[in-house]
């Protein structure tokens, strides 16, 4: 009795694995792509950001990141190494959304709105957005990344680990 | 007996975490040298070594003086004041000058009367295409090569040259305008207008579809 219960909710949990993995992935594919075929639309919306001032640094961040993005989704769509890709991804997405949370905040003192009003491109791939939706879907990314970097998710891998699977 | 069975899993784990530490720095090394080769053989990756915003301004200025309404992200007319003081200080810095709508249609029917007049629309090519000013030229500032040979040499001829965008947080407008300053032609004949084809349209008057001068106007006053 004991046993199937067990057995049910780690049909469960795997199920849920196997979903957030194939979502995370999705999401970055996307995203990324849609940056990569936009790049100069991209590299204005980083230059808001005032990270440097520096062309050629920020030609290298804006060029790059889209595909590196697209890539980690390919690794995780794929399933190869993923905790690998997920301690990537989530270790990105926290700078990035301090980035964007500072950007906002900057915006709604200029604006004088309720900071969930603040609506911007932030150069997520998305287009214009709400910053509290924003802020939402990016913890529930950096939530699936901290998921799968726990060690679940590992059926239909192609290579869960780089050292074997 | 209880440590001997802690220290092998606190050592796996350790192990384990090490493994997944490499195997995130492998990850991102690879995925960094697949991106720039991506954006190498992408058709439209950018060119690391060129420096797009010649202009060298803090984008986030204005971007923060033009925000945020939900008006403003939404493309229609903002609500708040126009920023046009700060970004006509600004230019003046750079030896550009700003122009309102009012001075655009003027210098519009003037381009008609006589010559010397002349739009440049520094947006890229589908927005050209979906509809500009009539007769204006199209030069995307990010791929001013392409544009230069057709550009430049009207632009010499001409005694005054009305660049714009979008408008609002754009400044394609201002690029497009120091990029030809920067190739020689004076900034005196350079005249920035800032609220660009969204004041345009709003205010209802003609654009042309397409190509320049292809005849195919549109005119929202019908």
């Amino acid at each position: 009795m004991k046993d199937g219960q067990s057995s049910r909710n780690r049909l469960i949990a795997d199920t849920f694995s196997i979903l957030a993995r194939w979502l995370l992935g999705a999401a970055f594919l996307y995203l990324g792509l849609n940056k990569a075929f936009n790049p100069i639309e991209f590299l204005k919306l980083t230059r808001q950001y005032d990270i440097t001032q520096d062309a050629l640094l920020l030609n290298s961040i804006a060029a790059a990141l889209p595909w590196f993005e697209a890539f980690c989704g390919l690794l995780l769509l794929a399933g190869v190494a993923v905790r690998g890709t997920a301690l990537t991804l989530a270790v990105m997405l926290v700078p990035f959304t301090l980035l964007v949370l500072h950007r906002a905040l900057l915006l709604q003192a200029a604006s004088h709105i309720p900071f969930c009003a603040v609506s911007f491109d932030c150069g997520c791939g998305a287009g214009v957005e709400f910053i509290c939706r924003k802020l939402l879907e990016n913890f529930v990314l950096f939530a699936l990344s901290v998921w799968l970097l726990a060690g679940r998710g590992r059926r239909f891998c192609a290579r869960y680990s780089l050292a074997g699977c | 007996m209880k440590d001997d069975s802690i220290q092998p899993v606190a050592t796996v784990r350790r192990r384990t975490a090490g493994g997944v530490l490499l195997e995130a720095v492998l990850v991102a090394v690879i995925g960094m040298a697949f991106a720039f080769a991506a954006n190498q053989m992408s058709p439209c990756g950018l060119v690391l070594a060129r420096n797009y915003f010649p202009t060298g301004t803090n984008n986030s200025v204005r971007a923060v003086a033009t925000a945020i309404s939900p008006a403003a992200t939404s493309g229609a007319s903002p609500a708040s004041p126009s920023p046009a003081q700060p970004l006509a200080a600004e230019l003046k810095q750079k030896g550009l000058q700003l122009i309102d709508g009012r001075r655009a249609i003027q210098l519009f029917h003037e381009s008609h009367l006589k010559q010397g007049v002349i739009f440049i629309d520094a947006r890229d090519e589908s927005h050209y295409r979906d509809g500009h000013i009539p007769g204006a030229y199209e030069f995307d500032p990010y791929h001013p090569e392409k544009y230069f040979p057709a550009v430049l040499p009207v632009c010499r001829a001409a005694k005054q040259i009305v660049v714009y965008c979008n408008g609002g947080d754009c400044d394609d407008s201002e690029t497009a305008a120091l990029l030809l300053r920067d190739v020689g032609i004076p900034n005196q004949k350079l005249f920035v207008y800032g609220d660009g084809i969204t004041e345009w349209t709003n205010n209802r008057l003609p654009i042309e579809i397409g190509a320049r001068n292809n005849e195919n106007l549109r005119n929202l006053k019908q």
